[in-house]
């Protein structure tokens, strides 16, 4: 009985350090793909009329993906919070929206968050993984009076019913009567900039060794919005696709890259679109 | 006294001239006199040689002045004096008196009415006294001239007064009377707005002089009247206006009142004032909400007080017609940038404004919103001036000057001073001085002079405040009260950016400053210009209001929409019809013009024009309207007013078959009511018609020596006459004065 005892304890200080093992690996996996990125400190500081903003919120901690489990919880970075895919996605979204539109911007993501007013001096706003977030009652209200006087949310990257029902429980937090609507492909948002009436799923990295363009049972892509009473889209939902991997994994050789230019093209029509409805 | 010591009235004075009788010529009396003072001057110096000393001379000096005046003096009345001066022969020539016969007269003043007075004074002297040298013909006047008795008068209950309508028909209907004067008797308070110059001269070219009697008080009984009323012709639905409220006050000062604006039975807006008193004018700006389309008669009023004497002053109606119609703007943008988002977002919250934009969104796409049909601004900014101009307003974003051709920046320019539209040039990294605005062919339509430097956008924080005159401008009216209004925006959040727009030109105005890190600069500025208007708005950071203020805050989308709305309000169509002024008092002549451009904006001189009138019959009367010479584009027609109540003109012009335009212009007759305001005695317009008639104003004291006067006239039957001065009780007296000097100065100083 006590060796069974000492086992157990053996067994679960092993889990717990190749946990930590493993933690280690990510960050320093991150900590590379940070050195990586262009040199942007010089004009971090910079003002511009548009900021890539990423929204930094509470995660549940459910931390749940396709392919792995991880470690979310808190305002921490990681895989699967609010800092998915950060910050070299955003760059790299950054370098394509400075090239091909004349939107002039910061070279460098802002991150906001939803415990100050800070936010509603960023008019558009991107969030990844909210099948993970969280709000109070404060934050929700902060939210949604950001969308009702004129701010844009794009929301990207979870999948399946499971994502979509935790995404949907923190949107009826926010707005709680407003409809959740299909996009045609007839929707100005497709067309603002590109005209992207065909679109596809577009899957995240994972693609590359799985080969599978969905990922838990989000087989298919769904273009979704919420509108606000003029019937302009106040929240642009992209459910069962992962666009922020395919602007971090664009120069990634074996990822394909018709994937990453439907995924550019959404993004900057997202901005465009935040930008004049 | 005048008349004992020299004869006659001043009048023989003021028309007569002066001649010598004496059969000598005047050479010789000059001679005389020059040798009479040179004998004086010898004499003198013989007889007191002995005692002329250094100190005495300038006495000696005096002396002999007063004795060479006297001498001259007696040889001047010697060459017999006289003046010679027009006169009406008695009997022969007609006096015509003319009663005020409106209703201001029978206003009661030291416990009598004016017209009592009035017709006191004609029975008991006037009367009499020309009646004895001088036929006379008794006329009462109000609208218009009717030959009266004297048991004929009153009461006064005429609904208005045309002084010059009156005198003008007296000189058509006496053209073949000799006629030796006029004698008015009258308050001057005239209704139509005063005496024409058309009546002056008819009376001028017979030398009638017109003498004119004041009756009433100059200055009123306690009492608040609005004098004047300045309000917009013109307005969208649902717009906030502003109008000024002029009035003047007796005996009030301190007092609070309140101003009430209504549309029919409904209260517009009420505004409480306080009244400064002396008489002076008290100009009160006030704000409120239009409301509906439609041709509306509006009423201004001041809330009587207790014992105000005349409450029907307190009340003008002007007319004001809201359009229905929304009006369209064009708004190209540079580059994606928020503010365009947000101006977009409070122009589709007004149904009257319908903005349509192209937005530079690559190098080499632009994106269209608004747009009527998908061809529409296909091609980007339009280079036709007929495709440009179908829009009302124009508002240039973000965008360098060195984008449009010279031919496009040509049209911007002309969008504001041909068209008559109106451009708002917004602050960005590429506009104004940073956008090189100021060698562009648009610069001269810029309100603003542009700093020289290039570098003048900063996104920096920039508050706001609102200038004198932003906070009487409609654009920057957020809230009702202006003291409130002026609190408001010093809270309102900074602007993300500012861009130094330079120095306002001359004639311009700021309606509010910015201030960043203790410097001032002008954030909006207007001026007129052209048939139009431009603006600059020198930032491009106002879009933080709408973020900033708390959900459901109206004031970005407010500013917003009125800043639209005054960019095109005013905006004209092919076709502009007015009429010189839209409420007509006791008047039944109207004059109704249009100017008519094609769809160029240029003068249409080949057009047909015809107006089509409505009115409170019902019945539509079908007007042409003529070329007006010497201006072209501009047509006309004087058309008569049936009677009174509303009416409204609809002016259509052809070319061809071809419709260019029309435009609908409203206007309203109202008689009885201006006779209400002004009552106390208007003296200078009764001066100023006797003066320029070669009469005089008398008060009812001096009616005798009216009488007197009459007689020297060079109108009707006259002869001249020439009236002998020498005689004169003041010759004597001054000749008597004389002496009596020298006497006393030479028992003064002791010489003899």
């Amino acid at each position: 009985m006590r060796l069974l005892r000492s086992c157990r304890l053996l067994a679960l200080s092993g889990g717990i350090a190749c946990g930590l093992l493993i933690l280690q690996g990510d960050h320093a996996a991150f900590s590379q793909e940070l050195r990586s990125l262009p040199d942007v400190t010089e004009s971090s500081g910079d003002k511009a009329e548009f900021y890539w903003s990423r929204l930094r919120y509470t995660s549940s901690g459910y931390g749940e993906s396709g392919y792995g489990y991880g470690y979310g919880g808190g305002f921490g970075f990681g895989f699967f919070g609010w800092s998915r895919d950060y910050p070299k996605a955003d760059r790299q979204m950054l370098m394509a929206l400075k090239r091909l539109t004349r939107v002039q911007m910061r070279p460098t993501e802002q991150v906001v968050d939803l415990d100050s007013d800070d936010i509603f001096n960023y008019p558009w706003v991107y969030a990844v993984q909210v099948a993970n977030w969280t709000f109070t009652d404060a934050e929700a209200k902060r939210l949604r009076e950001y969308l009702l006087k004129g701010g844009f949310l794009m929301v990207d990257d979870f999948h399946g019913t499971l994502d979509w029902q935790r995404f949907m429980a923190g949107m009826r937090q926010v707005l709680p009567n407003r409809p959740v609507e299909e996009l045609s492909d007839n929707d100005e948002i497709f067309h603002v900039l590109f005209d992207l009436s065909e679109r596809f799923q577009v899957p995240g990295e994972q693609y590359v060794w799985s080969g599978r363009t969905y990922e838990k049972d989000g087989y298919i892509p769904r273009w979704r919005a919420i509108r606000d009473d003029k019937g302009r889209i106040i929240v642009a939902i992209c459910y069962n696709m992962h666009l922020g991997d395919a602007w971090e994994w664009a120069d990634m050789p074996q990822y394909p890259e018709k994937f990453a230019s439907l995924a550019y093209r959404v993004g900057m029509n997202y901005i465009i679109y935040g930008m004049t409805h | 006294m005048f008349e004992f010591l020299f004869k006659y009235p001043p009048a023989a004075f003021e028309r007569g001239h002066l001649v010598l009788l004496g059969a000598w010529p005047v050479w010789v009396l000059i001679l005389l006199i020059v040798l009479v003072a040179g004998g004086l001057a010898l004499l003198d110096a013989r007889r007191l040689r002995g005692i002329s000393e250094a100190g005495r001379s300038w006495r000696l000096g005096v002396l002999w002045l007063l004795q060479s005046l006297l001498a001259a003096f007696v040889l001047v009345l010697l060459w017999q004096p006289a003046i010679a001066v027009s006169e009406l022969r008695p009997r022969q020539n007609i006096v015509a008196i003319l009663v005020d016969d409106s209703r201001s007269m029978s206003l009661k003043e030291g416990g009598a009415r004016r017209e009592d007075q009035a017709i006191e004074a004609l029975r008991s002297q006037l009367l009499p006294a020309i009646g004895s040298r001088f036929e006379t013909r008794l006329y009462r006047f109000d609208s218009g001239l009717t030959r009266v008795d004297l048991a004929q008068l009153g009461p006064a209950q005429a609904p208005a007064t045309h002084i010059g309508d009156s005198l003008k028909q007296l000189a058509v209907e006496t053209s073949d009377l000799p006629i030796g004067a006029v004698v008015l008797l009258s308050d001057g308070g005239d209704s139509s707005g005063g005496v024409g110059r058309d009546a002056i001269e008819a009376l001028r070219r017979r030398h009638i002089p017109v003498h004119t009697v004041g009756f009433g008080a100059v200055e009123g009984a306690p009492d608040v009247e609005v004098e004047d009323v300045t309000l917009a012709t013109r307005a969208l639905a649902q717009s906030r206006v502003s109008a000024v409220v002029k009035l003047r006050e007796h005996g009030y000062d301190g007092r609070r009142t309140r101003i009430i604006v209504r549309d029919g039975g409904k209260i517009l807006t009420v505004r409480e004032i306080t009244l400064q008193g002396g008489g002076a004018i008290q100009a009160e700006p006030i704000v409120f909400d239009v409301g509906g389309a439609g041709a509306k008669p509006l009423e201004f009023s001041v809330e009587p007080l207790s014992t105000e004497s005349n409450q029907a002053n307190n009340t003008v109606t002007r007319l004001i017609d809201v359009e229905s119609q929304p009006r369209r703007i064009l708004y190209f943008e540079g580059e994606p940038r928020w503010e365009y988002k947000f101006i977009r977002r409070a122009a589709e919250d007004d149904p009257m404004v319908h903005l349509a934009s192209i937005l530079r969104t690559t190098e080499n796409k632009i994106y269209r919103q608004g747009i009527d049909s998908p061809n529409e601004l296909v091609d980007g900014f339009p280079t036709r001036p007929e495709d440009l101009f179908a829009f009302q307003g124009l508002i240039i974003g973000s965008v360098d000057a060195g984008y449009f051709t010279q031919a496009q920046q040509e049209l911007i320019r002309e969008f504001a001073g041909r068209r008559g539209g109106g451009v708002l040039f917004l602050g960005g990294r590429a506009s104004l001085a940073d956008g090189v605005w100021g060698g562009s062919l648009a610069a001269d339509a810029l309100p603003v002079i542009l700093p020289d430097s290039h570098e003048t956008f900063h996104r920096d924080p920039a508050t706001v405040s609102l200038t004198p005159a932003g906070e009487l401008s409609v654009i920057c009216r957020l809230v009702d009260d202006p003291v409130e209004n002026a609190a408001r925006w010093d809270k309102l959040p900074y602007l993300m950016d500012y861009q130094d727009p330079g120095r306002p030109k001359p004639g311009a105005v700021v309606l509010a400053d910015m201030h960043h890190d203790g410097r001032t600069m002008p954030l909006l500025i207007t001026q007129n210009y052209g048939r139009g208007r431009t603006a600059v708005l020198a930032t491009g950071g106002t879009w933080r209001w709408q973020m900033s203020l708390p959900l459901g805050d109206p004031t970005h989308h407010v500013f917003w929409q009125q800043l639209l709305r005054w960019l095109v309000t005013e905006t004209p169509g092919p076709v502009v019809a007015s009429v010189p002024s839209p409420v007509l008092l006791d008047q039944s002549h109207v004059r109704i013009s249009a100017e008519v451009r094609d769809q160029r904006y240029s003068t249409a001189v080949d057009a047909s024009v015809a107006a089509r009138v409505i009115g409170p019959a019902g019945a539509p009367q079908q007007i042409e309207l003529a070329p007006v010479p010497n201006d072209p584009g501009r047509f006309a027609a004087d058309w008569t007013v049936p009677a009174a109540g509303l009416y409204v003109a609809e002016v259509t012009a052809r070319r061809g078959s071809e419709e260019i335009g029309r435009d609908v212009v409203p206007f309203e007759r109202l008689d009885g009511v201006a006779e209400n305001f002004h009552t106390e005695q208007d003296r200078d317009l009764l001066e100023q018609l006797a003066a320029s008639t070669g009469g005089r104003y008398w008060q009812p004291g001096e009616l005798a020596a009216l009488a007197r006067s009459l007689p020297y006239s060079q109108s009707g039957l006259s002869s001249r006459e020439l009236e002998d001065l020498w005689n004169m009780p003041a010759n004597f007296l001054l000749i008597l004065a004389l002496r009596c000097a020298e006497w006393l100065l030479r028992r003064k100083w002791g010489i003899v």
